[in-house]
C-alpha cells in the first residue's frame, strides 16, 4: 500500500444545497474523506440593502431592515429604530418599551425553534422539524394578530411600535408560553440522550475561546465557548435592566453545547415574557412628537447594537440633518461566524462539517446584505 | 362509487371484476399532477414560508408534493427568494439539469419583478422570467402558505390541460 | 470604566494620536491618522485598563467631500465601547489593515475595498467578494456611481 498515489481534490458544496441556510458556497479541499481547507464564497444574496436605504426616509427604511434578517425581523427593526431614536433623542413611551421586549423575546424563541427543526433535519431526523414548526405557528399567530404579517413584521418603528395589541393577545400569549414550556420537555426527551445525536455532535467543531474573541463571534456560539457576555445584561438597551433572568454559559465549545445552550435560552426568554406581561402598563404606543414623513434627526453618527438570536446585530447610522440617512452599515452575527469557520471547521469529515454548519445557525442575508 | 363518478372514466362490471375505459391523456394527467416533486430551492425570506408550508399546519404532502434535494429527481422548481445577478447562471444550470416535463413556480414579489429591490439596487435580477420560463406566478412579500397552496393547485390545473401532442414536438 | 473616566484615560495616554470628535453625542468618537492606526489599535487591545479585544464593525463612508473608515470596538472584559475614525481624501483613499490586531477585520476590509475602492495595505486577500465575478462597473457604494441599468426611485410627484 505504500506505492498508492494520493492527491487532494476540491469539492464544491454549492450555492444550492439541501439545508435551508440559504445560498452559501463552500469550496472544500479534501484528502479522501477528510476536509483540509474550507473557503467560503459569498455574495449570492447581495441585494444592496445599504444602497437602497440611502434613498429612503427613515420610516421607509424599516421594511428594508425586515429583509436584512428575516427570521428575527423584530430585532432588525429594533436595531435601526434604536439608532434613529438615539440620534434624535426621542423618548419612547413605557407601553411601547414593554411591547417591544415581548415581541423581541417571542421572536427569539421562534428563531431558536427553527434552529432546532432545521439542525435536526440536516442530520437526518425529520420529526423535530415538524415539532419545532408546530410551536412556531402558535407564536406566528400572535404576531399575525398584532401586525398582520407572518414573517416581515414592520412593527417596531422609530418612536415606538406601529399599533397596539388587541385584547385577545395577553391571554393567548400566556397560553403559548405555558404550551412551549411543556413541549420543551418533549424536545429534550427526543434528542438530548439520543446516541446518534451524541455521537454526531459531541466533540465536533470545537471553537476555542480565544479564537472566538479574535474573530468577533458573539451570541449563543460565543456563550457555548465560555465567553460570558450578553448585551442585554452587560450593555442594556430598552428596559432589559428591569427584568431578572440568567445568562446560560457552557464551556465545552462543541456543537452539542451550542444546541443545549439555545434550548436554555428559550427557557430564559419565557421567563422574561412572563415578567413583561405582568408589568405591562397602559398608555400610548407612539412618541407624540414624532412625525414620520418629516423626521429629520440632527446631524451626527451612532452605532447601536442589540443581542440577536445569532449574535450581536449592529447598525451604524450617519445623518446629515435631512430626511434620508447618509450611510447605513449593518452588521450581523453570522458574518463573523462564517469568517471563523475555516479556522475551526477542518480536520473532520464532510458529515461533521454539515453538523458544524448547522450548529452555527447562519442566515445568509446577514452575511451578504 | 362516489369516486368513480368524479373521474372521467367509463366503468362497467363484467363477470369476474370490472373494466374501466378512459383516455391515456387522463391517466397521464392524474399521474403527473398528483405527484409533483419539488426541488428545495430557497434563497431568501420566501424560503421560510416554503418550509412552513411543508410543515404540519399547511401540509404539502397531501397534494403529493415531497421535497427532493437534487434537480435530477424533481419535476418542479419553486424559486423562493430574490435572485441576484451572481446567482442567475447557477439557477439556469439547475433548471437545465431537470428532466422534462419540468415546471417553474415563481414565488414572491422578488421573483415576479424584483419586488422591494426594484429601485436603487445594483445587484438584483428584476424578475426570474429573464432567466427561466415560468408557469405560475405567486405575488406577495412573502406570500402566505395558502397562496402557495393555491399556486400549486393552479399548476395542477395547468398540467391537466396539456395535450399528448405537445410532447411529440 | 465609565464614559468620562474612559475619556480622561484616553486623553492622558494617547495625547496627539487620538483627537476627540463631537459628532457622536452618545459614544466616544476619536479621530486617528491613517499612519498611526495599527499602532494605536495594538495598544488599545493590549492595555490592561482598556482591553478592547472585540471588533464590532468596520465601515466605509462616502460623504461627498471625503472618505472615512470607521472602527467600532468593544471590550468583553470591561464592557465599554469606543469608536475610531480615519479620514481620507477623495482622490487616493488608503488605510492600513488591522488584521494582525483583530483577525476578524479581514472580511470587513475586503468588503470596504470592493464597494468603496478604499485601498487596504498589507491585506492578504483583496479579491471579489460580494459582487459577481465578472463585475466591471466600478465601486457601487460611492455616491457618484452610476450604471446604465441602475433604476433610481423617482421623487414624489414625478
Amino acid at each position: 500500500m505504500t506505492g498508492l498515489r494520493t492527491e487532494e481534490f476540491v469539492v464544491n458544496m454549492g450555492p444550492q444545497h439541501p439545508s435551508t441556510h440559504g445560498v452559501c458556497r463552500l469550496m472544500l479541499t479534501m484528502s479522501g474523506e477528510k476536509v483540509i481547507k474550507i473557503e467560503p464564497v459569498i455574495g449570492y444574496l447581495h441585494r444592496a440593502i445599504e444602497k437602497i436605504c440611502e434613498n429612503r426616509t427613515y420610516n421607509q427604511c424599516i421594511p428594508m431592515m425586515d429583509r436584512f434578517e428575516y427570521v428575527t425581523s423584530m430585532s432588525s427593526n429594533m436595531v435601526f429604530a434604536l439608532a434613529a431614536e438615539k440620534l434624535a433623542e426621542l423618548e419612547v413611551p413605557e407601553r411601547a418599551e414593554y411591547l417591544r421586549v415581548i415581541m423581541l423575546e417571542l421572536n427569539r424563541i421562534a428563531s431558536h425553534l427553527i434552529f432546532y427543526g432545521v439542525t435536526a433535519m440536516d442530520l437526518g431526523a425529520l420529526t423535530p422539524f415538524l415539532y419545532g414548526l408546530r410551536e412556531r405557528e402558535m407564536i406566528v399567530d400572535l404576531f399575525e394578530m398584532t401586525c398582520g404579517q407572518r414573517l416581515t413584521y414592520n412593527y417596531i418603528r422609530v418612536g415606538g411600535v406601529s399599533k397596539d395589541i388587541p385584547k385577545e393577545f395577553v391571554p393567548k400569549c400566556r397560553e403559548t408560553v405555558k404550551t412551549i414550556r411543556e413541549k420543551l420537555l418533549d424536545y429534550e426527551g427526543l434528542l438530548n440522550e439520543n446516541p446518534i445525536w451524541l455521537v454526531r455532535n459531541k466533540k465536533v467543531g470545537v471553537l476555542p475561546t480565544d479564537l472566538a474573541i479574535a474573530y468577533g463571534v458573539s451570541g449563543p456560539v460565543a456563550r457555548a465557548s465560555g465567553i460570558d457576555f450578553d448585551l442585554r445584561r452587560d450593555d442594556p438597551y430598552s428596559i432589559y435592566d428591569r427584568f431578572d433572568w440568567d445568562v446560560p454559559v457552557r464551556h465545552n465549545c462543541d456543537c452539542y453545547d451550542r444546541y443545549l445552550l439555545r434550548l436554555d435560552e428559550i427557557k430564559q426568554s419565557l421567563n422574561i415574557i412572563d415578567q413583561a406581561l405582568d408589568g405591562l402598563p397602559e398608555g400610548p404606543v407612539q412618541a407624540p412628537k414624532f412625525k414620520p414623513m418629516s423626521f429629520k434627526p440632527p446631524a451626527g453618527e451612532v452605532y447601536s447594537r442589540i443581542e440577536n438570536s445569532r449574535g450581536e446585530m449592529g447598525c451604524y447610522l450617519v445623518s446629515d440633518g435631512t430626511t434620508k440617512p447618509v450611510r447605513v452599515k449593518l452588521r450581523g452575527g453570522s458574518y463573523s461566524q462564517l469568517q471563523a469557520l475555516p479556522h475551526f471547521g477542518t480536520g473532520g469529515m464532510i458529515a461533521d462539517l454539515v453538523a458544524i454548519f448547522a450548529s452555527l445557525d447562519i442566515i445568509l442575508p446577514e452575511v451578504d446584505r | 362509487m362516489g369516486i368513480i363518478k368524479k373521474l372521467p372514466v367509463y366503468a362497467e362490471k363484467v363477470p369476474g371484476g370490472g373494466i374501466v375505459t378512459t383516455s391515456i391523456e387522463k391517466v397521464l394527467h392524474y399521474g403527473q399532477a398528483c405527484s409533483v416533486w419539488y426541488l428545495l430551492f430557497g434563497t431568501a425570506c420566501c424560503a421560510i414560508e416554503l418550509m412552513c408550508t411543508g410543515a404540519a399546519r399547511y401540509d404539502f404532502d397531501r397534494l403529493g408534493m415531497i421535497f427532493r434535494a437534487t434537480p435530477r429527481q424533481s419535476d418542479l422548481i419553486i424559486v423562493a427568494g430574490t435572485i441576484t445577478k451572481k446567482m442567475a447562471p447557477r439557477l439556469r444550470r439547475l433548471y437545465d439539469q431537470m428532466a422534462e416535463p419540468r415546471y417553474v413556480i415563481a414565488m414572491g414579489g422578488c421573483t415576479v419583478s424584483g419586488g422591494p429591490f426594484y429601485y436603487d439596487s445594483y445587484a438584483v435580477e428584476k424578475g426570474v422570467d429573464h432567466i427561466i420560463p415560468v408557469d405560475v406566478y405567486i405575488p406577495g412579500c412573502p406570500p402566505r402558505p395558502e397562496s402557495l397552496l393555491e399556486g400549486c393547485l393552479n399548476l395542477q390545473k395547468k398540467i391537466k390541460q396539456q395535450k399528448l401532442s405537445d410532447w411529440q414536438k | 470604566m465609565t464614559k468620562d473616566a474612559l475619556k480622561d484615560y484616553v486623553a492622558g495616554h494617547y495625547e496627539g494620536k487620538l483627537t476627540p470628535l463631537d459628532t457622536g453625542r452618545f459614544d466616544l468618537w476619536f479621530e486617528v491618522k491613517a499612519g498611526d492606526l495599527v499602532e494605536v489599535a495594538q495598544s488599545l487591545r493590549d492595555d490592561e485598563q482598556l482591553k478592547f479585544d472585540f471588533l464590532c464593525n468596520i465601515g466605509g463612508v462616502d460623504t461627498t467631500e471625503r472618505f472615512e473608515a470607521v472602527y467600532s470596538l468593544a471590550s468583553t472584559v470591561h464592557k465599554h465601547r469606543i469608536d475610531l475614525k480615519v479620514v481620507m481624501s477623495h482622490d487616493a483613499p488608503e488605510v492600513d489593515s488591522v488584521q494582525q490586531v483583530w483577525p476578524g477585520a479581514n472580511w470587513f476590509e475586503r468588503e470596504m475595498w470592493e464597494l468603496y475602492g478604499i485601498n487596504v495595505k498589507n491585506h492578504d486577500n483583496l479579491t471579489r467578494f460580494l459582487l459577481p465575478d465578472e463585475w466591471d462597473q466600478g465601486h457601487p457604494m460611492r455616491k457618484d456611481w452610476d450604471a446604465p441599468d441602475f433604476i433610481r426611485m423617482p421623487e414624489p410627484g414625478q
